[in-house]
Formats: structure tokens, sequence, C-alpha cells
């Protein structure tokens, strides 16, 4: 017997998985994008690397992005979903907490997390013969980590989505782009200008791929960064979960429904 | 508590909602029992929208408390709308999903465990068992309107709200879902709370007629009673001249 909670959570996956599996986009976004990335940063790393080791990154690297992005899209583009197909009024209008529809983006979103990171493995391991868990140990507390810091990127846009609507869109995939150039996914952040590694550095992600960087290069495990990527990942997401609440106060207390009738 | 004892439905009291400058809603008290059809009505900017919302805990309000189906608001929201239903002319529903899919998608929100059983049943009620398997997004308006009626009466709620119920649909198709209201509302004692702008649609459905005018209920009754003590001869006249009004006191 499945709890009424338990059958609202498989609801909104299982409405989510029909609509984005219709939806041409949503599979450009899933399987060709990384596709094409796959291969984009593969060769790159191909042509101006020397050895083995900038292929291995640079896979390495977008492989874990795309962990976060798809992450970040599912939640992002749940709420949007129901926005751009004026249908958020409807789900209001039935016993769905708040608590049960995030749950279900996230499961969502580990799906699809899970699909692409096999489409940019598989063009690892196929064309630059790089193995997706290269980077050894270190990638199990990393991508714990990433996959925090995509949800907390996920509820941040939701939250901004209940305030500006569709035109909340721009941050779904927008505030992944902004940290990508300064959080070390492809490069070490020593590249970057001095004014900008003082930012890199309180990105917890910066740590993050750090740690993943020593991963490659010595086969250890750096828990300093990864320790400190937790934790600024863990305030990250109280502010982010602090935030929402606040949104979503606002949402009934601002009658900010009537937007999306 | 109605004439025999029972809970009321809906027990609204001191409600207000104030939306920057605007009051839009100024100490509605509200009670709804078990089976009543009572319509809302009211020039555009009345509160009927706000007070629907608030019903529903879409929106809090400023002041006053909500009881629906028992459960105080906000804090029973969810197990309340197990037994609410919602359609609104105007609003579609998610286009990429067929319309059994959708019906079976509300259903398990409102924690049905076999919805599309059910789901077959409400359609052919409605006379459109042939929609079952095509995308929302292929229908007509009326068919659309038809469908999202069946989502809000697929739980067999104790009440349906209706905001313009039939503000898309042909004279027949309306007539159908006025049928089907009557029907549920007779055999299940389901109770019908509305807002429209068709004011004959509101005196042959309701039973109660709550007349809003800048927030405030200006008179509260059975249609033929509300019209008569306001010296109207029937409710769209008294609705266009409270419209009026409103739009003289405005300039």
């Amino acid at each position: 017997m499945t709890s009424p909670s338990r059958r609202r959570v498989r609801a909104i996956v299982r409405r989510n998985l029909l609509a984005q599996s219709r939806d041409p986009g949503h599979w450009f976004l899933l399987i060709v994008l990384p596709l094409v990335d796959g291969i984009l940063f593969g060769s790159i790393g191909v042509a101006f690397g020397e050895g083995e080791d900038p292929v291995t990154f640079l896979v390495t690297g977008i492989m874990l992005f795309h962990l976060i992005w798809q992450l970040t899209l599912a939640g992002s583009f749940g709420l949007l979903e129901e926005v751009w197909t004026r249908n958020l009024m409807n789900l209001i209008a039935t016993p769905l907490t708040e608590r049960e529809f995030l749950k279900a983006l996230g499961l969502v979103g580990l799906i699809r997390t899970a699909v692409s990171i096999t489409v940019i493995s598989l063009v690892g391991v196929v064309f630059y013969a790089v193995a997706p868990d290269s980077a050894g140990w270190v990638l199990v507390p990393s991508i714990v980590i990433l996959l925090l810091f995509g949800w907390a990127i996920s509820l941040f846009v939701i939250g901004m989505t209940l305030q500006y609507g569709d035109s909340a869109e721009v941050f779904s995939w927008g505030t992944l782009v902004l940290l990508m150039p300064l959080s070390g996914f492809f490069y070490p952040v020593d590249s970057l200008p001095p004014v900008l590694q003082a930012l890199a550095a309180v990105i917890p992600l910066t740590h993050v791929f750090e740690a993943v960087q020593t991963g490659l290069e010595t086969g250890t495990i750096a828990w300093d960064q990864i320790a400190i990527g937790l934790l600024g990942t863990i305030v990250l997401f109280g502010i982010v979960v602090w935030f929402l609440n606040r949104q979503m106060r606002r949402f009934r207390a601002e009658g900010w429904v009537t937007r999306f009738t | 508590m109605d004439t025999t004892g029972r809970p009321p439905v809906l027990h609204a009291s001191g409600l207000r909602k104030r939306f920057g400058e605007t009051q839009a809603v100024d100490g509605v008290d509200l009670e709804v029992s078990p089976g009543e059809r009572v319509g809302i009505v009211g020039p555009n900017g009345a509160g009927k929208t706000t007070t629907l919302l608030m019903i529903m805990g879409a929106i809090d309000p400023d002041e006053g408390t909500i009881d629906l189906v028992g459960q105080r608001l906000p804090d029973g929201r969810g197990p309340a709308m197990e037994h609410v239903g919602f359609a609104a002319g105007y609003l579609p529903l998610p286009d990429k999903l067929t319309v059994i899919e959708t019906l079976d998608f509300f259903g398990s929100l409102y924690g049905m465990d076999t919805p599309r059983e059910t789901a077959a049943v409400v359609l052919d009620e409605l006379g459109i068992s042939h929609l079952a398997d095509q995308r929302v997004e292929s229908l007509s308006s009326g068919q659309g309107t038809l469908v999202g009626f069946a989502k809000a009466v697929i739980h067999r709620p104790r009440l349906v709200v209706l905001d313009e119920p039939t503000a898309s649909l042909d004279p027949d198709v309306a007539m159908r879902v006025r049928d089907r209201l009557e029907t549920m509302n007779a055999e299940h004692e389901t109770t019908l709370l509305l807002t429209s702008h068709d004011m004959r649609e509101v005196e042959r459905l309701t039973t109660r007629v709550i007349f809003l005018r800048a927030g405030r209920i200006i008179a509260d009754g059975p249609a033929g009673k509300v019209v008569a003590d306001a010296g109207y001869p029937d409710l769209e006249t008294m609705f266009l001249a409270e419209a009026s009004r409103l739009r003289e006191e405005s300039l």
C-alpha cells in the first residue's frame, strides 16, 4: 500500500518524465549537449595538451559540470514547466505540498544527471580512452557535494521563479555559466587573473575541483579541500533554504499566485 | 452547524486582504453548509478571486480564519484539499499529457489509489470518453474546459470550487456541465462554490448568492430575495447597476 504522499511524489516524477520525453528540447539538453560537450572538451585536451592528463582533466571536468547542471535544470525547469503551461494554480488546488513537489523534482534531477553522465562517460571511454572514475575515490565525496550544490542552485531558481515567473528562466542555466569560469572546472584557478582568484576561493565548487585535480594527479584525496567545499556548500544550502522559505511565505502573503492564473 | 447539526464545509470569519493600496477583501464572513450551492458574484475587482484563493489556501489572509472541511488553514490545507476540487474555465492543463494521463496525474495528487479507473468513469459521465487518448494540447478550448472539470471532480470531492466554469463552452456543452454539477449535488450532496459573470448561470445553478462589492458582502441569500431586496428585477440588472456605480465612483 503506497502512502498518498508517495503517490503524489511519484505522480510529479512521472508527469515531468512524460512531458520532458515528449519535448525535443529536453532531448537536446539531455543527450546532444553532453555528447557535444564531451567531444569538444576531449578534443581541446588532445589538441592543446601534452600526454593524457589534459584530456582526462577536461573530460572529468565537463562530466562533473553536467552533473550539477542537469540537476539544476531539472529543479528549475520542473517549476518553469508548470509556469509555461499555466498549470501552477491547478497544482496549488490539490493536497500537494511544497516538500513533495521539491522531492519529486530532485528525483527527476537525479535521473537526468544519470543519463547525461552516462553519455559523457561513453564519449570519454570510446573516443578518448578516459575512464569516468580516473580521479579515483575522491569522486565519491565530490559528487555528493556537487549534487548538494546543484540542488541549492535549483532551489534558488525556484525561489526566483515564484516571484518573477518565466523571466527567471535565465537563472536556470545562467547561474552555473557564471560560476563555471571561476571555479576551476576546466583549468586550475591560478590561471585566473589574481583579482578573480580571490573570488574563486570563496566558491565551494573551486575547492571540490581542486580536490578532483589532486585526485587525477596523485591518486590521493585532498580532504582539506573537500572539507572547505563541503562547509561552503552547507552554508550556501542553508542560505538558499532560508531564501526559498521566505519566497514561499511571500508567495502566499502577497498573492503572487495571481500572476500564474 | 446546519439545520441537521452537521459542521459547515466552509467557515470563514473576518477575512481581510490588502495588496498595496488596494483593500481587496474587507471583512468577509462566510459559512457554507454541506450540499449548498453558493455563487459569489460582483463586478471586476470586487474580491471574488482573492476570496476563493484564500479559501483554498493559495493566499494567506491578513486577518481572519478559515476552516475548510473541518481543517483550519493554513496548517490543515493538505488534508482539506483532498476533499476539494477546483476548476477554472480560463486555466489550461498540462499540454504534453493525454487526457487520461492528466486525470491519472491529478487523481494521484489527490491521493487516489487507482485514479485511471475512476477517470474512465468520469469521462464517460461527461460524454467525452473518446478524448481519453488525445493530447491535451490538441483539444479545443471547450473540450479542455470539460477535461478541467473532470479533473476537479475525479476524487468525488465534498466541495467543488469553480471559477468561471463554463466561460469557453458552447451553450450545449455548458448545459451538460451544469447538469453534471446538479446531479453531483443531488446524488452526493457535493457542495458547490462558484464565481461567474454569467448571471443566468448563477441563478440556475445556485441556491444562494453572495454579492461582493469592493471586498465586502453587500447581499447574501437566494438570488430571488437578493435582487428583490435591492429593488432589481434580476441578478444581471443588479450586477450591471453595481458595476456602473463602481465605474462612476472610480472616475
